[in-house]
This record gives structure tokens, sequence and C-alpha cells, in this order.
């Protein structure tokens, strides 16, 4: 043991984690039980792969983080982890033919291809926890983080192509992916370097300009013109959520770091002035914004998306009509378009019913409190605004794809983070818990007693430990 | 010895690499206040909490949003026929039937197997009121009103909503049991034959309605039939006659002589008018016709007795348009609206059928909707901008009828479930629009219309032999060198009433040419029915 | 309703209760980080044990409670104030940076010292080192666990 702790590995008991994951087998296997019985007419398991193969992953990364002995918040990766499941399970029950990918040889349809983006972007969530040690690569790089989000940027815009409706994908080789997902992060990282460092100023002194105050013009231009960049190349791509989130979180972050209330005014001034001229200029903001208001005028054109999915709300009602039960099928087609990536939240409202559904929001409710919590705790302003700022990325997202969703806000083609189908989506929510989770490590001690403490006492103290309950792990 | 541990430790901090945690050591002390020093700006938490604040209204928001979609508006977006559950539940459970009310069938499933089963509409005349179900075109007319309850989608039970998801046949589709008399709706298109127009024939006790004809009309057969279904559906919506237009609900016609029934009640409802009022003028207006700034109102060369003043019971049988002129005037603008608007007009009529708001002039004018006298005087015996629906004056006819009490309109009594349940739709009772006693004073001078010595002349074709028959016929002129078009409402028995009608025929000339007779011969046929 | 029908819906209410009894174990697991922070509030995050102090004041063997941030100095508005006549008015910081305790030197006449070294910029410390300012040394302990 003496050794291993010289190496850094520490291992330490999750009780908490390890009780909550519980409780996601449990209910993750119940989900599937209910599904399987359902299409087999009797009540039974059946063949459950597909299942076993994610909890097990989930099992491993557990066992990850008990013997790396990390001291990361216990809650993220359960959420994280039930989100994964019901991804997996209404993967699993929609029509396969929605996705299909040949992967090394196989032909992988939508159940087990989604189940593979749910396992490598928790594979890559478990390796960011683990292995990052140390912000400074984030910290210190913002501008070269910056440079490589416009570079991304400018190769998506050149050569990027846009599949099914307003995606927009790079490809590269083999490798295709949505870059719009990977640069949300490194906006982040930039705002929080570039914020953490220059928050006294922009906090306290200030330009005028009338009855509002602005940030000093020199600190000020550098972040809005990366922010404008990004939100014009976005909107000429025509990537309206993603514009809408960058905006959000841009403006969430530096209300948090300056707490200046006159920014966010003037920001939400401009952007409902920006939103009022785009609406004027871009008929795709029109056609976006009029099918928001009244769907029913053209039911069967862009209102059709839209209405489908309310009329899966009806259909659910307030138990759901049951996992398999629901979607009715006019003919081979499902019953609300892109079901899988835009509409899976109206899915699962439907055959969960809106119990399941506020759950659902209810389990990134809890990702936003352990990531808000992460950020009020951290040890310093470019931990604690880099915790808010991903926090953000995931849990806005999602607000804005369900708002679409349910028609509180315009639709907007975004992904369900952790939920909807897309590896690029899952490879990056994954590295964003991940990094949430690398930064609620705690493992840092003060160096043990010196020589004072004798041998029977430290080892005292690690059976102590390693037997500990809840109280030891959550200090 | 604590200072021989540091010693040892200094060197051994050195020697840690790998993945030995690295210390970060923050270059500046932005956040954590030192006492003493300038201040710094407020921590991160508490913006963090007014952050979370912002997060958690948007989630309540989209909380609110789900419970509205999943339990406010679910039960009427479930029925909408557009949704996907609807028309495989089409699938599932066999469609039910639609019957008249001697248990005619009018609209039924072919028995023949496959996917998709075919609607089959034996009687073409009741199309109309029937419609049609077809997978490519929809619903219309009862098969759409009553889609969800044909299907099966909608319990008739209540409460049975909640427990259908567990039920193994959720689907509970009823058969629909309309008032309609085929035979009646048989007659009355055979009466209406090529001519444009149409005929509403109502119950007054109970508004049930007991035929309702549109002419041209279409065969929804042809619309369901797999081949040859959308050719013949845009060969009727590209006709000049709109065949898919229903007549009987929305076809709005300008009126003539038989809105002067609404004038009545107006007058006598407000207390403008008595039965005997005369107006001095108007054996020398006869001659030189009612001026009202500067228009003059005529009445047509009859050859009736007009060397006294008619009072209003002569008025009404002769169709004097003077007298209703004056009447008009002297109800006033406003009253004349609203007493209209009392029986229906303005508004939709509610009923399992779509229908157009009648209008008794078009409401842009500072008159109270008038643009002036002269347009109210008009409008008080049926010319001007008053437009009427055949439906719309039926229920005029009923309400004279039934002592002055008007009945909702319906087509359907009764809705039988598969699993046996029954609901009966009651007749309901609308408004009294005016007192028994002035209904029956108007009904009397409608009884003169039809049977008095100068009334036969225009309406006699419609008295139905042996029974005392009340009604007024009308003449609506449309301007230039159309032919007018050819009205007619009444009821009888005059005084226990059976059946109350409206006839018109576009074109058809004057009242007693066409619609006049058509009206006797359809009280009678059902009379006969009856008996 | 037969067995499978009502299994069924067993097994689909059952799904999602679970979902909501994982709510209830995070809510509990929230409860019991308030309480234990509620509870520890009052409690210092750790303490300054006063190993020597020639003249007397802090009196050797207190053991002072710290907080997050702590000012050693003569003057009276430092939050631990230090007597002795080898230490400056404003002398020295010591803080808890989420991780581990600091201690950095105020531009003092004499100097910080941790275990026997000159303290230049902000150094690191752990419980069992040894701070000196001016005569006075003190200790870094673990805060009593009760």
């Amino acid at each position: 043991m003496l050794a291993l702790h010289r190496v850094g590995i520490r291992p330490r008991m999750r009780w908490r984690e390890l009780v909550l994951l519980l409780v996601v087998a449990i209910a993750l296997t119940t989900g599937w039980a209910s599904l399987q019985s359902f299409r087999s007419s009797q009540l039974e398991v059946g063949d459950a792969w597909l299942l076993a193969t994610y909890l097990g992953a989930l099992a491993t990364i557990h066992l990850g983080f008990v013997i790396t002995g990390r001291r990361m918040d216990q809650i993220l990766f359960p959420a994280a982890a039930l989100l994964g499941g019901l991804s997996v399970l209404i993967m699993h029950r929609l029509p396969q033919d929605l996705a299909v990918q040949s992967i090394a040889g196989r032909v992988l349809e939508l159940g087990p291809l989604q189940l593979l983006w749910v396992l490598l972007g928790f594979g890559v969530m478990a390796a960011t926890a683990i292995l990052v040690r140390s912000d400074g690569w984030l910290r210190r790089y913002k501008y070269t983080w910056a440079a490589l989000g416009i570079v991304l940027l400018l190769l998506v815009f050149l050569f990027g192509e846009v599949t099914g409706g307003a995606r927009l994908t790079l490809t590269i080789g083999p490798i295709s992916g949505q870059p719009s997902e990977l640069l949300k992060v490194i906006l982040v990282v930039f705002l929080a370097g570039y914020l953490a460092e220059n928050r006294w100023l922009l906090a306290t002194s200030s330009t005028s300009v009338g009855p509002f105050k602005l940030p000093p013009l020199p600190y000020l231009l550098p972040m809005l013109a990366m922010w404008g960049l990004a939100l014009a190349i976005v909107i000429v791509q025509r990537d309206l959520g993603a514009a809408l989130l960058y905006f959000l979180v841009f403006l969430s972050l530096l209300y948090v770091a300056t707490r200046r209330a006159s920014y966010v005014v003037l920001g939400l001034l401009l952007f409902v002035g920006g939103g009022a001229v785009l609406y004027q200029l871009f008929p795709h903001v029109q056609d976006r914004i009029n099918v928001w208001i009244n769907p029913f005028v053209d039911p069967q054109g862009s209102g059709y998306q839209i209405i489908r999915a309310l009329y899966a709300y009806g259909r659910g009602g307030i138990l759901g009509t049951g996992l398999g039960a629901g979607l009715p099928q006019v003919g081979a087609v499902p019953s609300i378009p892109a079901i899988h990536t835009d509409f899976i939240f109206a899915a699962l409202a439907e055959e969960m019913g809106m119990l399941g559904a506020l759950a659902i929001l209810g389990l990134y409710v809890v990702i936003a409190e352990r990531g808000f919590r992460i950020a009020a705790t951290a040890a310093d302003d470019f931990r604690a605004l880099l915790a808010t700022g991903l926090t953000l990325v995931v849990v806005v997202q999602a607000a804005i794809i369900c708002g679409g969703n349910l028609r509180v806000v315009p639709l907007t083609g975004i992904t369900l983070p952790l939920i909807s189908y897309g590896g690029s989506s899952l490879l990056v929510n994954g590295a964003v818990i991940g990094l949430l989770l690398a930064l609620s490590d705690r493992a840092v001690e003060p160096p043990p007693p010196g020589a004072r403490a004798g041998v029977a006492r430290r080892l005292g103290q690690r059976v102590r430990r390693a037997g500990g309950k809840f109280e030891e792990a959550i200090s | 010895m604590s200072l021989t541990g540091a010693r040892l430790a200094g060197p051994l901090r050195r020697l840690r690499i790998g993945l030995r945690p690295r210390m970060n050591v923050p270059q500046a002390l932005p956040s954590i206040p030192v006492p003493g020093a300038r201040v710094a700006p407020p921590h991160i938490a508490s913006s963090l909490l007014r952050l979370a604040l912002a997060l958690a209204v948007g989630y309540s928001a989209l909380a609110t949003g789900l419970m509205y979609w999943q339990v406010v508006e679910a039960q009427r977006l479930t029925s909408d026929p557009l949704n996907p559950l609807v028309i495989s539940a089409a699938r599932q459970a066999p469609r039910g039937s639609i019957y008249d009310r001697s248990g005619v069938v009018l609209a039924r499933n072919l028995s023949s197997g496959g996917a998709e089963r075919l609607r089959e509409y034996p009687y073409v005349v009741a199309a109309p009121v029937v419609g049609y179900r077809s997978s490519v075109f929809g619903t219309a007319g009862l098969e759409r009103t009553y889609d969800a309850q044909l299907t099966g989608l909608v319990s008739l039970r209540p409460g049975d909503e909640l427990l259908r998801k567990f039920r193994d046949q959720p689907y509970n589709p009823s058969d629909l049991y309309l008032s309609l008399d085929i035979e009646l709706q048989e007659a009355a298109a055979a009466a209406l034959g090529d001519q444009h127009g149409a005929a509403v024939a109502i119950e007054p006790g109970t508004g049930r309605v007991l035929a309702l004809v549109s002419s041209p009309t279409f065969n929804p057969n042809r619309i369901v039939a797999r081949q040859g279904g959308r050719r013949y559906m845009n060969t009727l919506r590209e006709r000049d006659d709109s065949p898919l237009l229903n007549r009987a609900t929305q076809g709005l016609y300008v009126p003539g002589s038989v809105f002067k029934i609404v004038t009545a009640i107006a007058g006598l409802g407000s207390g403008a008018i008595s039965p005997q009022t005369t107006y001095e003028n108007q054996p020398h207006e006869y001659q030189t016709g009612f001026l009202v700034e500067g228009f003059r109102v005529r009445d047509f060369p009859r050859r009736v007795q007009r060397d006294h003043p008619l009072d209003f019971y002569e008025a009404t049988e002769v169709s004097s348009n003077i007298w209703f002129a004056h009447a008009g005037l002297d109800v006033g603008a406003e009253n004349l609206v609203s007493w209209a608007q009392r029986l229906g007009f303005g508004d939709r009529i509610p009923f399992e059928l779509p229908t157009s708001p009648s209008q008794v002039t078009n409401g842009d004018g500072p008159l109270a909707g008038f643009r002036d006298r002269v347009e109210l005087a008009n409008a008080a015996y049926g010319q001007a901008e008053a437009l009427v629906t055949p439906l719309q004056m039926a229920l005029v006819a009923g309400t004279i009828a039934n002592d002055g009490l008007l009945m909702h309109p319906k087509l359907v009594d009764e809705l039988r479930a598969s699993d046996g349940s029954v609901s009966r739709l009651a007749p309901q009772a609308w408004l009294q629009v005016l007192p028994a006693g002035q209904a029956g004073v108007i009904g009397d001078a409608m009884q003169l219309a039809v049977e008095g010595r100068y009334g036969r002349e225009f309406a006699g074709a419609a008295k139905v032999p042996g029974v005392p028959t009340a009604g007024k016929s009308g003449t609506a002129e449309l301007g230039g060198d159309a032919a007018p078009h050819s009205w007619f409402i009444g009821y009888a028995p005059a005084d226990a009433p059976q059946i109350a009608i409206a006839v018109i025929v576009e074109g058809g000339g004057a009242g007693a040419q066409r619609a006049v007779p058509m009206g006797g011969q359809l009280m009678s046929r059902y009379l006969d029915s009856i008996r | 309703m037969d067995v499978f029908t009502l299994g069924l819906w067993a097994l689909r209410i059952a799904f999602v209760v679970l979902i909501y009894v994982f709510f209830v174990f995070v809510a509990r697991a929230l409860w019991q980080d308030l309480r234990a922070g509620v509870a520890g509030a009052g409690r210092p995050l750790a303490r300054l044990h006063v190993i020597g102090a020639p003249e007397g004041r802090p009196s050797p063997g207190t053991s002072i409670p710290l907080d997050a941030v702590n000012s050693l100095g003569r003057d009276v508005n430092n939050s631990i104030v230090v007597d002795d006549s080898f230490v400056s008015a404003e002398h020295a910081l010591l803080t808890f940076r989420g991780r581990a305790w600091y201690v950095e030197d105020r531009g003092s006449t004499n100097g910080t010292w941790l275990n026997g070294q000159r303290v230049e910029g902000l150094l690191p410390l752990g419980y069992g080192d040894e701070i000196q300012v001016g005569q006075v040394r003190m200790r870094l302990e673990r805060a009593r666990q009760e």
C-alpha cells in the first residue's frame, strides 16, 4: 500500500456513488424488462446483452474511480449514467434502421451504435476524470485555445457539409463529426481563463455609455470579437441552437465573473435587437419563429415536426404509454421526424409519460446542482468559472432543446446531451463531465504529519479510511 | 524533530513526479479578500446562486410546458384526425356506422379484407350530412365531427379514458344514430333536382334535423374509392358550382321577403310595432314609393287591395316592402341587429357541421353597423347587405313554430358503443327569443301568408292539404339581369307544428315558382309519413 | 386485466418510480452535506499551536483556531495579533485555498520562517509544519475531531 501511495494510487471507497449506481442499474433493468416484456408478450428480461454491456461498463468505471482513489463528486457520474442508460434503452426501442453504420467490417444499427458511442463517451469521461491532474494546460494557453477554436470554425465553414437540415459535419477521411460540439467547450475554456485573469478590471472599472456601464474596452474587445466571430459563422451556417447556447453561456459567465447586472441587461438587449434584425433578414430565422408561434398554419410542411411532437405528448399523458407501446407508425415512418436526434425528448415523454419526462429534466437539474457546487467550492476563480461554464454548456443546451420540443422556445437543431443519438455529442459531453469530475477532486491533502506519527497510527488511519462511510467520503 | 521532518520533506517534495498530484500555486490572489487590502469583486459563489435561480426559472418553464401538453391539451390533440394514433387506431378497430332515424344505414365499412377498410355510402343524397372518411383526403361532415367516437378513441363513459391504457382492446367505436329521415332527404334532393340550392327541415320542438340537402352535391363513394379518387376530388374542387360546399349550412344568400319574419320578431319583441301598427302614408307610398333619404322603396304591383293602411297581419300576408321598411326604421338599427343575434345571427351557429354566420349588415357602417337609414330600410325587407344561410332561416321558422323558443339544431340522437354503452344527446333549448304570445301573432300572420285570401297567391302552393300551414315566401332580388332566388320558410301543422322548413332555389325566380311548392311538398310528405 | 398486463404495467410504473428513488437518494446526500456543513461552520479549519513566545503574547501552549484567511502581525487589526518586538505591524498571511494551506510574508522587517526556511513568495505548508514570526514559533495542526 505504501508503494502504491507513492505512485499516487490510493484506493478509496465511494459508497455514495455505489449506492446510486445500484439504483440506476435496477431502474434500467426494470425499464428494459418492461420493453422486452411488451415486445414478447410475456414478462421477461430477454436477450439483454446491450444492457449488460452498459452496466458492466458502469461497474468498470466505478471500480476505476475507486482504485485510483480520486475524491471526486460521487453524484455526477450516476446521474450521467442514468441519462446514458435511458439513451441506450430508447435507442434500442426505436426502429433500428434510423441509423446504420458499418464499423470495422460489421454493420451496426441504431441500438448497438448508440451503445458504442455511449461507451466511448463514458470512456473519455473516465479517462479525463482520472488522468487530468492539473489545469495549467487549460489555464495558461487561453489564446491558443481561442485560435484553435477559430481554426476549427473556419474549417467547418470551408469544408463542412450540411446533413439533415442544419447539421454541420466535418469529414476528415473516415471520421466525421460535428465540430460545433467541441467548439462550445473550447469557448468555455477560453472565457474562463480570460475572465478569471481580468476579473478585477472587468468588475471594478468600466467605461460608461449612457446609463450603462460597459467593461473597459481593451478588455472587452477580444472577448466580443471571439464570441462575435463564432456567432456570425454559426448563424450563417444556420446553427441557431449553437448560437443561442454560446450567447447564453457567454452572458452567464460574464455575470458570474463580474456580478454586474448591467452587462446582462445590455446583453439581453443586444440579443433582442439582434434577433429582430436576423428575423428581418434571414428567411430561415423567420420560418423557425413563425412555426413556433403557430405551427398549424402549415401542418403538412414546416409545422409537421412540432405538431407530431405535440401529438406525442398527448398520447403519453401522465403515466406514458410504456416503453415500446407508443409512437404509432404510419407506414414505416416513425411518428416524429428526426425522432432519434432532435425529438428524442418527445419520444421519451410519450413513452414514459409526464412523470418520466419530469424526471429526465430533474436529472439535468441534479447535474446543474453538482456542477455549481463544484464551482462554488473551487480553489480559485479559473476553476470556478470553468466549472460553471462546463455545467452551463450541458444544462443550458438541454434546456434549449427541450424547450424547442415543448414549443416553449423555437425549435433548434442541437442535441439533448447524453441522450440524443450522435457520436460527437456524446464524446464531447463525456469529456465535459469528466472535466467537471476532475475539477471536483480534492485529492490534494496536506502532507501527512512527519516522523512523529508512528507506523501503527498511520496504518490505523488507513484502515479507517478504507472502511469509511459517507461522512468520510464527503467532507 | 519537526525541523528534521521538514528538511526531509523538502527534498522529498522535489522528487514527487508522475502520478503524484502537482500542487498548483495560483499566482494572483483575486478572490480571497485580504484584510485591509483593496476591495475585491464579490465572491463567485453569490453570483452562482443567482445564476442557479435563473436556471431554476427556466426549468420550471419547461416543466409547465410539459404539464400543459401532456395534461391540459392531451385530449384535444389525441382526437385530432391527423394524429398518427387516430390513423393507426382506425386500422385496428372497425369504424362505427351511421344510421338514420329508422336505422337505415348511411355509412358503413365494406367487408372486404386488407389493411385498409373502405367506407360505403349507400345514399349519396346524405353526403352533405354524413361527409366521407378517406385515408387520402381525411374526413368531412359527421365523419369528421365524430371521428374520435367512430374510431373509438374517445370513450363514452367518463373515467374510461384513464383506464383505457390498461385494457386489451383499447378502442371502443360507436355507431351514430341520426335524427335524419332519409326518405325526406331523398325527396328533397329529388325536388331540387339539378337546380342549385338547399333545404333544411327541423323538428321545431326539439331542434332535431330531419333533412339537410345541398345541391349540387358529390358522391362520397367515388372519393374514398381506391381508384380514381384523386381525379374525382380534383374535378370537384375545380368545378364552378362548388359541389363540396354545403349550401344548407354555409351558403350565404340574400334572403328577400323571408327576412321580414326577423324584422317582425325584432319589432314585436322590442315593442317598436304592434300587430295593429299602421303607417298612414302607406297607400300613398304604394303609388309613389316610400322615400327614404332619396331612395324609393317600392312594392311591386299586385292585384291586392291597397286603399287602406295595412296592419301587421295584412302586411305580412301581401308581403309589403313599404310597411316593413317603415317597421324597420321604427325598430332601429341597434334593435334589429340585437334581436337578430338572439336568433343566432352574427356568429357561427353551434352545430355538428361547420356553419357560416348569417348577417343583417356588413357591420362597418356608423349606424350600428348600417351605412345609413336607406340600408336599414332595405334590410328590413330582406335586401341590402343581409345574408343568411338556409339553416338559419329554418331556425327562424322553428322558433315561431315553437312558441318563440329557439332550440339548438342537432343531427345526432344517440351514440351506441361496441361495448354496449349508449349515450343519448338530449335536445337543448337555446333561447326564448320572444314571448309565446308574440310568436303566436307572427305565426298567425304566417298562416295568413299561406292560406289567406291574398296570401295564397304567393304561398298558397305550400299549403299541406287538410292541415293548417304557416309560412312566408321570398323573392330575393340580386340586381341586374340575374334571376332572383326563390325562398320559402314555413311550418306545419300551424297549431301543433311537427316540421319547420327552409328552402332556397338559386335563381329560381319568384318564391312562388320554385321554393314554395317544394316546401309544401316536403312538409306534406313528412306529415304523411309520421301519421 | 390479466396477469401479463398487470405485470407489464407494474414494471412500467416501477421504472419511473425507481428514477424518483434516485432523486430521493440524491436529496438525502444533499441534506447530509447541508447538515455537515452547518455543523462544521462553527468549527475551525485548523489550529495554530503556539510552541514558543518569549514575550508571552500570545501565550505559549494556546491553540488558535484558524479561518480560511488569517493575517498575522503586531497591529490590532490582524486576525491573529502577535505582540512581539521583532514582529512587524503586518507580518504574514496564512491562507487555506481549497486544498492546502499557504503562508506568505507581507514585507516584514525580520521575515517569516517556515521550518527554518525563509519564506519567499507563497509556500505551502502542512500539518506539523512550524512557522516563525519574530520570536514566536507556531505549529499548524488539524482542527480537533469532536
